[in-house]
């Protein structure tokens, strides 16, 4: 145990009937920061923190852990999952080297003084979309006035996406009605009848529901074209970064390159991802689905190599941001991103 | 001990509590977004009380957990009464009452919100069925434990069931009840928070939720922590004064 856990692990004792701790405040040891020297043929080990749960869509990262992309970088990768608010402070704090973090909430954090820094992006397109039944879902922003949406919560890329969908058709969220799903179970309650429209990634709920039946194919109304908005991305704490970029761009470019395997192959993603997801043996075709749709988006259209990250994209979403009030724009967005795969 | 010397031991106790916060803040050399110091806490309190942010929040958390908490004791009560006067009862309903009790509410919570629409009523069926278990024992514990002799001695003056219960298991029962009564009112707030994070657009769960994974704003989040643990304290106060009215001493 660290010098800096001992109190608090001392606290945690005194006040254990307290309440409940989150694994956020209770650190354990840090990683040294700075740049170690790696003995040749050791590879250094690091922590990468995914979304809340395993899936077909950390394809990539699976592919570089298990096919070799990371050893080849010279890095042993423990893959660990974790949510949005506990992901970015223990990457900024220094106990994970890398996540992966919505480039909306990185606009946040950053903003609100936690040092994290988006370094390689992942989609090209942005994969949120209001997602609802023909007939149901409007094309015009506008005609969102009056409908149930459904989503998990007032936070995150989903709830971002909504109030930009929203401000672009000239409504608020006053203008609609908001149900709060924060299990992420927007989609039962789509099933339940109780929403018309639910917040989702494209490439993923459209196609579960799909499976569910033919009465359940959706229609969607994206965001790329009326709020352009960066996409989830590669995240490091400012310490590492500094400290050692060689190491952030040798994780980047591992996986930007396993990323592309997975597109010229996506057979190989899906076993990498079945391999580390067991799960998905259940329903191998609308695994299939999800990460063929995910390739799209990951594709965009087509214009930046994968894990490049596009400047104009990060000046609109800052200033979509900044205009929806998560913002105040004292932080810059080029202070938010460092791209660590070059565009030369 | 003087109420004075109470209110001033609580208020060393808090001193104390404060200090050594604060001391761990700064020996372990926490970021604000890991483990922000009492003041930094305290005065984010503030700006969340003068700015309107925190009392909507209490106010709905407030709500459901009182609510919660009253459902959730009468049924448990009348529940206990049961299964303490009838050996089917208790062989029947007992193995449902342990085995809910070891599910997670926090896995059944956001289906129950759907079950019952959302609103105001599923997250006060998520709150009670939290509060019920530790009060129903308590009840069935406290009735059982009245001396047979008393119960005897009313049965041959002539009471009749229903008044044995009313004017003699259950006033039997009450140091009981309300040890019951006094975990079931804490894990009401608890109940709230669970039910709040199934489903819910305003509560102090709703807000830990914002302030953590929405703002990244941690001192925000203790700020809703601490409410909650102010909630616990005076809900726990109100059962203890109630107690000591009720329970001659």
């Amino acid at each position: 145990m660290s010098t800096r856990a001992l109190p608090v692990a001392i606290a945690l004792m005194l006040t254990v009937a307290a309440c409940t701790p989150t694994a956020s405040m209770s650190p354990t040891a840090s990683p040294e920061l700075s740049p170690s020297p790696t003995p040749a043929g050791e590879l250094r080990q690091v922590r990468l923190l995914l979304g809340f749960r395993p899936d077909v869509q950390f394809a990539p990262f699976y592919l570089a852990q298990q096919d070799g992309y990371y050893a080849d970088a010279g890095l042993e990768v423990t893959i660990e999952h974790a949510g949005g608010g506990e992901l970015i402070r223990l990457v900024a704090d220094g106990q994970a080297e890398f996540g992966v973090a919505d480039a909306t909430d990185v606009m946040i954090a950053r903003t609100s003084g936690i040092p994290v820094t988006y370094v390689s992006s992942l989609f090209q397109s942005f994969p949120v979309a209001l997602i609802g039944l023909p007939g149901s879902v409007p094309t015009d922003p506008a005609e969102l006035a009056g409908m149930t949406i459904g989503t998990p919560g007032r936070f995150g890329s989903s709830w971002h996406a909504l109030l930009a969908l929203l401000d672009a058709g000239g409504l608020t969220e006053d203008d609609v009605t908001i149900r709060e799903y924060p299990q992420f179970n927007q989609v039962e309650g789509f099933l339940a009848g109780d929403v018309e429209l639910i917040t989702g990634f494209r490439n993923n709920e459209p196609i579960r529901l799909a499976a569910e039946g033919p009465d359940y194919a959706t229609n969607l109304l994206t965001i790329d074209e009326v709020a352009p908005l960066p996409g989830p991305g590669v995240v490091v704490g400012d310490e590492l970064l500094a400290g050692d970029r060689s190491l952030v761009e040798a994780f980047a470019s591992a996986t930007a390159a396993a990323q592309a395997a997975v597109v010229l192959e996506p057979a190989a993603g899906l076993a990498a991802a079945a391999m580390a997801v067991p799960t998905l043996w259940e329903d191998m075709d609308t695994a299939r689905s999800v990460l063929l749709a995910t390739i799209d988006l990951w594709e965009g259209d087509g214009a930046l190599p994968m894990g490049a990250i596009d400047p104009d994209l990060w000046e609109s979403g800052f200033a979509i941001m900044r205009g929806l009030g998560f913002i105040d724009g004292s932080v810059a967005p080029d202070e938010m991103y460092w791209p660590a795969i070059r565009l030369d | 001990m003087t109420i004075l010397r109470r209110l001033a031991f609580i208020a060393l106790s808090a001193f104390a509590f404060l200090a050594a916060w604060k001391v761990i803040v700064l020996i372990g050399g926490y970021p604000e977004y890991i483990l922000p110091a009492p003041d930094v806490v305290a005065l984010r309190a503030v700006e969340a009380i003068r700015n309107g942010t925190l009392q909507p929040h209490l106010v709905a958390t407030l709500e459901e957990s009182v609510i919660g908490f009253a459902v959730g004791a009468l049924v448990a009560v009348a529940a206990g009464i049961l299964l303490a006067k009838s050996l089917t009862a208790e062989r029947v309903l007992s193995p449902y009452l342990v085995a809910a009790q070891a599910i997670p509410i926090l896995a059944l919570a956001p289906l129950i919100d759907i079950w019952f629409g959302g609103g105001l009523t599923a997250r006060v069926v998520i709150c009670a069925l939290i509060v019920f278990f530790p009060i129903a024992i308590a009840t069935m514990v406290g009735i059982r434990s009245t001396d047979p002799l008393l119960v005897e001695m009313a049965r041959a003056y002539g009471a009749r069931p229903g008044q044995i219960t009313r004017l003699l298991e259950l006033p039997s029962a009450l140091p009981v009840l309300f040890g019951g009564l006094r975990v079931g009112v804490t894990l009401a707030v608890i109940g709230a928070v669970v039910a709040e994070w199934a489903g819910a657009s305003i509560g102090l769960g709703v807000l830990i939720n914002i302030a953590d994974q929405g703002l990244f704003d941690t001192p925000l989040m203790f700020v809703a922590l601490a409410s909650l643990a102010v909630l616990g304290l005076t809900f726990y106060g109100l059962v203890l004064v109630a107690e000591r009215l009720l329970i001659p001493r």
